[in-house]
């Protein structure tokens, strides 16, 4: 079974170069999402095991995306994807629930690097 | 003549691209200050020059004053760089940066042009970087920036360019913002490029895409 994930960012460029940088040899279902408010609604419907969120979006940002999920109980792994690159933007993701933080422009090896961490992909 | 807008998968990749670039200038913002920086989404715009002035007040704010700092760039793009800081910039980056003592007027004028300098060096590297694979290949060169000076202080947004001063006919004008959590500050990094640079910038964004 693929697994479902979400790449959550407002340009469609920054999405297209996130899911050229996922491992080939991933099994998985990829569902897009603009904003936080999209996010959340392919979120309760079963699409994000994996979420791989952007931060600066208009409508929604990342840190309301996280604290929402954080108030519905967070059930998807979280993996930040951001341009913002300050030490206190990634405590307080960590803090809000995700679980790792990847700057941008995202690199292929680091992708894959953090996802063998937690033992997603082998 | 009039200048076509960016198409939409350009204005994307100049936001993304510059989204970048303002991440990095944002978190030494955050490291000299000391606080935490809450960064804008891009706004990225073609315009007549005419229209340029008024863009800027809108984005600021009308009738509010500012003080502002420019720097030109120059090399296989140019245009200038602008920080617009609110009318009391220089007391406020004094106040954050934590000086106990009054600084005396060259000194604050000094610390304006400082941060400014790293914001806009932080801006323009940032896009540099993302970008020097293809201007590499196109044998573009490299880009270097003047020195910092003080454009204006205590003037209305609106009416910090004068289109008279210019030779432009169109911009494109990049703006992101930095606010400060539970403070006043707000600082606004510009940059305007002539016609020409807009062709070149056109050319270089739809490599970009193409590469990916």
């Amino acid at each position: 079974m693929p697994i479902p994930i979400l790449v959550v960012d407002d340009s469609p460029m920054a999405r297209k170069m996130l899911i050229k940088a996922l491992p080939l040899s991933w099994d998985v279902d990829i569902t897009q999402a603009g904003n936080g408010e999209e996010a959340l609604a392919a979120y309760r419907a079963g699409k994000a095991d994996i979420m791989f969120l952007d931060l600066t979006m208009p409508v929604m940002d990342g840190f309301q995306v996280l604290e929402a999920l954080q108030k519905e109980g967070l059930n998807s792994f979280v993996i930040v994807v951001s341009a913002d690159i300050q030490p206190i933007a990634q405590e307080r993701v960590k803090k809000l629930g995700a679980m790792a933080f990847v700057r941008k422009p995202v690199a292929s090896d680091v992708i894959e690097s953090v996802l063998k961490q937690y033992g997603i992909v082998l | 003549m009039s200048v076509a807008p960016l198409t939409e998968e350009q204005r994307d990749a100049m936001q993304e691209i510059t989204n970048i670039a303002m991440g990095q200038a944002g978190s030494m913002l955050a490291t000299l200050l000391g606080t935490f920086v809450n960064l804008s989404v891009p706004r990225i715009n073609v315009l007549a020059l005419s229209e340029v002035a008024g863009a800027i007040g809108s984005m600021v704010g009308r009738n509010i004053e500012i003080t502002a700092v420019r720097q030109s760039f120059h090399g296989y793009l140019r245009g200038e760089a602008i920080v617009i800081y609110g009318r009391d910039g220089c007391k406020e980056l004094g106040d954050l940066m934590g000086y106990d003592e009054v600084l005396d007027r060259a000194d604050e004028i000094e610390l304006l042009l400082d941060v400014s300098n790293i914001l806009v060096g932080a801006c323009l590297g940032g896009i540099n970087d993302q970008i020097k694979g293809i201007t590499e290949a196109q044998g573009a060169g490299e880009l270097s920036f003047s020195a910092p000076s003080l454009m204006a202080e205590g003037v209305p947004a609106e009416v910090l360019i004068d289109p008279d001063k210019l030779t432009w006919t169109h911009a494109l004008l990049l703006e992101v913002n930095f606010t400060l959590e539970g403070r006043d500050f707000i600082s606004h990094l510009c940059m305007l490029m002539p016609e020409h640079s807009i062709e070149k910038v056109r050319n270089i964004l739809d490599e970009f895409i193409a590469s990916l």
